[in-house]
């Protein structure tokens, strides 16, 4: 009686062993296997938006000439006002870098700028992950901070041979360290509200008493520059509400999250040029 | 070994296909999770040893390619695993509407145990507890609807690989 009894549990005594061995396996090793198996995934991931691109590409082939013309002439326009902008960019950085060496004022730190293709986006209501098309082959490395036009994408968590798995702002996984744009005491954000069909949010604690938000009246969220990854000024957010916090020491709000976030096909790295 | 390979090769092409479709979706916060079909076959037709290494291979896949503690995906498969495999003799393993019954239910369980593990991270897990119960309503639809195909690609992909019926459950 006893053995048949055995017998029936042999499932679960099975499941127990695998879970005492899975304890006991080293870090270093559940870390090459992490590694191992998403290397295994990557050419998957890779293929797939290449076959992406290429659709795109013939798409684009089936405009008329006349609409290749239009959008030839919009682009002229926009890259003449964007040489006036990188021109006026110079003389700032130039002036910047004249006032530093004036008051012996420690320079910010510098990046290079890698512009990266997302190749898989991945947005669950648990975490918000992208991965781009560039890992350790383009020097990328852990924590570099990732935007684009509208501000902050989020930071890379993890890099690979050829591809890095970026944690979205929108995740709850990700924390910053912001400011009001104007003012310059610092906050904490976290993102990790995403309802369905509506646009991200995030959480601001610890904000200071006299500073007023209402979705009539937002405010710009931008990152602090310190404490952090992310260089000063980048835009995170707009604040669309603030209420005193329990304690009554300070306010608490939500923070309403760029809406192409969730659609995004191109993000640029910020590569520290000298790492600490 | 064979047998275990040419499962694991369709279950690559199950997390691919998911994964391409989450992109597609992502714009508008909807995400589907059919964990339990990576699990249902194999518990219904393999042998304890087999199932449960494909069944663990596949969880680690999705370890790898998820924000989770790594593990949480395997462990929780074999969990399921395991409960499916004890309940076999009793259920119709034949039958393709009672495999989907069958993922369906797993994929409830594994859906919600999932969900109580991440959402503590959550700044609001009331707030988040919404989006989830619609991610999981067209979680049980896509599953619900792929099921049969998945099922029919995985016994012809064990046919091609001319896996005897009999070395399976051995």
């Amino acid at each position: 009686m006893p053995y048949r009894r055995l017998i029936t549990q042999k499932p679960f005594l099975t499941l127990g062993l695998v879970v005492a061995a899975w304890l006991f396996v080293p870090a270093a090793m559940k870390t090459f296997a992490r590694a191992s198996f998403f290397e295994l995934t990557a050419p998957v991931t890779v293929a797939a938006d290449y076959a992406r691109v290429l659709q795109e590409y013939w798409g684009l082939r089936l405009h008329s000439n006349h609409e290749l013309i239009e959008a030839g002439r919009d682009l002229a326009r926009l890259n003449a006002s964007y040489e006036l902008a990188v021109s006026r960019n110079n003389e700032m950085q130039a002036e910047i870098t004249r006032l530093e060496s004036l008051l012996r004022l420690p320079s910010f730190a510098s990046y290079r700028y890698e512009h990266a293709r997302v190749a898989r986006r991945d947005f669950s209501g648990w975490w918000q992950r992208i991965v781009i098309r560039k890992g350790r082959n383009y020097g990328i490395a852990v924590n570099a901070p990732v935007v684009f036009t509208g501000g902050v994408v989020g930071k890379v968590t993890e890099v690979y041979a050829t591809t890095a798995v970026v944690e979205l702002i929108t995740s709850p996984n990700v924390r910053l360290v912001g400011v009001v744009e104007g003012d310059d005491r610092p906050f904490s954000f976290q993102g990790g509200i995403n309802p369905t069909l509506g646009p991200a949010r995030g959480v601001v604690e610890h904000v200071p008493l006299d500073l007023f938000a209402a979705a009539t009246a937002p405010k710009r969220l931008v990152t602090a520059g310190f404490g952090g990854v992310f260089p000063p000024g980048l835009t995170i957010g707009q604040i669309t509400s603030l209420e005193p916090s329990s304690d009554g020491l300070f306010k608490t709000g939500e923070v309403k999250l760029d809406d192409r976030l969730g659609s995004l096909t191109e993000v640029t790295v910020l590569v520290p040029l000298n790492p600490e | 070994m064979r047998g275990i390979i040419t499962l694991f090769a369709t279950l690559l092409v199950l997390w691919a296909l998911v994964a391409q479709v989450n992109h597609a979706l992502a714009d508008g916060h909807v995400y589907l999770f059919p964990g339990a079909l990576f699990v249902t076959y194999a518990a219904l037709m393999f042998s304890l040893p087999a199932g449960l290494a494909v069944t663990l291979l596949a969880g680690t896949v999705c370890d790898a390619n998820s924000a989770a503690a790594f593990g949480t995906h395997a462990l929780l498969f074999a969990a399921t695993h395991t409960v499916i495999f004890h309940l076999r003799p009793r259920l119709p393993r034949e039958d393709t509407i009672g495999r989907i019954v069958v993922a369906l239910l797993a994929n409830l369980g594994l859906f919600l145990v999932f969900s109580f593990i991440q959402v503590a991270r959550s700044p609001a897990p009331s707030a988040a507890w919404g989006r989830l119960l619609v991610d999981l309503l067209c979680s049980q639809i896509f599953l619900a609807l792929i099921a049969p195909w998945f099922f029919a690609l995985q016994h012809r992909a064990l046919v091609l690989a001319r896996i005897e019926r009999e070395a399976l459950d051995a």
